[in-house]
């Protein structure tokens, strides 16, 4: 299981990740000042560390530096959103910066790429009888090849990754089209009906009313 | 051009120009006086020689009426042998002024005869042959004849010395020049030396550095145009030392109010995203929404004490003579039945200038910082007593105390010193810096004395009513 290490000085925050995260699969340590995060580096190893900047004890930069060694990915996640503060972030050496409020999917999904590129994630998960190549973009279903569009996929991975959450239109659509969504579009639509029909997910990717769509899997 | 060069150049073109005309004038006048003496001297020479020559003519032997003009010419020669060493030169002629006589070396045109009649006599001062005369000239009367008696007489000697005069002081001249260029040199950039502090001060301060002052030379205008500079500089340092930290105090302030708006909507969002797409259990949609509910009261408390703070800011503080003793009475009653503090209230009555209801806050944020600082049960002392100053007020209590090195920073907006303690009580870090402002329209400051583990002195002062009373009184 993945272990990962929660640092943020606000407890609200802290078991709002630790939820999220946990029901993603991932195992969480949670701290609330910079000192007892180093003590958690030293003496357990994580797979990642989600770092908050302004920290009593250390602060997150002092945290980062100190930690640095023992090559653990650092995610930032901080509500100091000037351009500079992101920078200094990543120049420490941080393998990504979120910016407070974030969105918990966006959240999911910048830890499973940052995992990803740490080979630490599973490169190929089963959802169902389908069968995801993240690596190679690859689906199969039953061990039969799938043909998939580039958004088809990106689609998929977000409910894959979010199995029995309801995902909104707006988010799904900003998510995979990094564009504003308008209310009347029907190409998000469009798109999980072609997912249905090729991944046969006619009962399991359900509408949820006035909200969007939900994978639904055992 | 350079101030100190144009300076110098015209003091020297001012000294050259005087002491050229002072010593041509002076050598010519020298010049002019031994000229008028020469002269005077040819005149009577002139003289001596027409009597000398009459007095020979009347010595002739008379053989003819009329003076022979060998007679003359004999004349003439001895007078002028007899002047032998002198080197007298002489010239006769006649009445149609034809030359009769003339010596070796009296070789100039009879021009000057023209004006020379019976009975005058002029004289001119000639060039020849690189020599300078006075050429003089009169009539002589003669045994019925007249004659024109001219005379030469070298006065080279008084060129000469005309001539020395100008090149000795033309010497003279340049070495004064010389010296004075010199000296002016030194006086010029002795006397512009406070135009170059000044200007470069200017250059200083145009490149940013501020605190650049201009070093004081002189006690002239100069000097004192360099002191006001320098005043001028400390008003503008002091000034942009100001904005400089207005500016910064807003930065910190945008970032503090950016991080403390941004951390309860992240759990309020985040939470509430969870509950509206998830299928949560009945533990986990409760601690949800409580979460929401608490950050929700966080961003209220916070709204709420900016506001304050804006309207306090904006509308300003209404001054006036008030007592004391109401503010404590009004803490007592509203502290006092919170059991779990031991409070004690001592003060001395006396009026204050102050807006009651500001300073009321003030007190009650103190108050509230120290029991929020103390261990329950622990005592906390607010007293009041007038001193030279003015009126002050203290809040003591025994709690936690603030570090040293957080003391400066605690009257900063949304500063904390330990956030989870702060948060558990709902603060928001914005207590100190209303209190801070309200006592900014007061003209008074907080003045915090603290020890870590010992506790914590707040304490402020008022002025005090009472006095200024007494002086109305005297002058209305």
């Amino acid at each position: 299981m993945i272990k990962i290490l929660i640092v943020d000085d606000e407890k609200p925050i802290c078991d709002l990740i630790d939820m999220n995260l946990s029901a993603a699969g991932y195992s969480c340590t949670a701290v609330q000042d910079g000192l007892a995060a180093i003590d958690a580096v030293e003496n357990n190893t994580f797979d990642l560390v989600l770092l908050d900047i302004m920290l009593p004890g250390a602060d997150g930069y002092d945290v980062m530096d100190y930690i640095r060694p023992y090559q653990v990915p650092v995610i930032f996640i901080s509500a100091k959103h000037e351009v500079r503060d992101r920078v200094k972030g990543l120049k420490l050496g941080a393998d990504d910066y979120l910016v407070k409020p974030f969105d918990v999917t966006e959240l999911l999904a910048r830890v499973e790429a940052v995992l990803r590129r740490y080979n630490k994630a599973e490169k190929k998960f089963t959802v169902g009888e389908i069968e995801i190549d993240i690596e190679a973009r690859q689906v199969t279903r039953a061990g039969n090849p799938v043909p998939l569009t580039s958004k088809e996929f990106d689609l998929l991975m977000l409910f894959a990754e979010n199995r029995n959450v309801a995902l909104f239109r707006e988010n799904l659509y900003e998510k995979v089209w990094d564009d504003e969504y308008y209310a009347n579009s029907r190409t998000l639509d469009l798109h999980v009906q072609r997912l249905r029909k090729k991944l046969g997910w006619e009962k399991n990717l359900v509408a949820v009313y006035k909200v969007g769509y939900r994978l639904e899997i055992k | 051009m350079k101030f100190s060069q144009k300076l110098l150049l015209w003091t020297t073109i001012i000294i050259a120009i005087t002491l050229g005309f002072s010593g041509y004038y002076f050598v010519n006048y020298v010049f002019e006086t031994s000229l008028t003496r020469e002269v005077g001297q040819a005149l009577d020479e002139n003289s001596i020689l027409r009597f000398a020559f009459e007095t020979a003519a009347l010595n002739v032997p008379v053989k003819y009426d009329l003076l022979q003009d060998s007679s003359i010419e004999q004349i003439a020669s001895n007078l002028e042998v007899r002047g032998q060493g002198t080197g007298r030169l002489i010239r006769i002629s006649d009445e149609e002024k034809n030359i009769l006589y003339a010596s070796d070396g009296f070789e100039t045109d009879g021009e000057l005869l023209a004006s020379v009649g019976e009975d005058k006599y002029s004289y001119r001062v000639i060039q020849l042959g690189g020599q300078y005369y006075i050429q003089t000239g009169s009539g002589v009367n003669a045994l019925g004849r007249v004659l024109y008696l001219e005379t030469l007489r070298d006065v080279s000697q008084v060129f000469e010395e005309r001539r020395m005069g100008f090149t000795v002081y033309r010497r003279l001249m340049m070495l004064m020049l010389v010296l004075g260029i010199v000296i002016m040199y030194f006086i010029s950039s002795r006397l512009t030396k406070p135009i170059r502090l000044l200007m470069r001060a200017t250059k200083e301060m145009a490149a940013g550095d501020y605190s650049y002052r201009a070093k004081k030379v002189s006690n002239d205008e100069l000097g004192q145009l360099t002191q006001d500079f320098n005043h001028m500089s400390e008003a503008l340092e002091k000034t942009i030392g100001q904005l400089e930290d207005e500016v910064q105090a807003r930065e910190d302030f945008v970032g503090a109010f950016a991080h403390e708006l941004k951390t309860p909507l992240t759990s309020i969002i985040g939470y509430a995203d969870m509950l509206r797409s998830r299928k949560l259990d009945e533990e986990k949609s409760l601690l949800s929404a409580n979460y929401i509910y608490t950050e929700g009261k966080r961003l209220e408390a916070m709204s709420l004490r900016l506001l304050d703070i804006i309207v306090t800011k904006k509308e300003g503080a209404k001054l006036q003579k008030m007592p004391v003793a109401p503010l404590f009475e009004y803490l007592r009653s509203m502290f006092l039945p919170n059991q779990s503090m031991e409070f004690a209230f001592s003060y001395e009555d006396a009026y204050v200038l102050a807006d009651y209801s500001l300073i009321q806050t003030v007190l009650v944020n103190l108050l509230d910082n120290a029991c929020k600082a103390s261990e329950q049960g622990s005592r906390i002392e607010v007293a009041g007593c007038l001193g030279p100053e003015g009126y002050r007020f203290t809040v003591r209590d025994y709690g936690i105390g603030i570090p040293e090195e957080e003391v400066s920073k605690i009257t900063q907006a949304f500063y904390m010193v330990d956030k989870s303690r702060s948060r558990s009580r709902n603060g928001a870090g914005l207590g100190l810096s209303l209190c801070t402002e309200i006592l900014a329209l007061h003209g008074s400051s907080l003045e915090i004395d603290s020890k870590t583990g010992e506790g914590t002195i707040v304490g402020f002062f008022l002025p005090e009513a009472g006095k200024e009373e007494q002086h109305e009184e005297v002058y209305s």
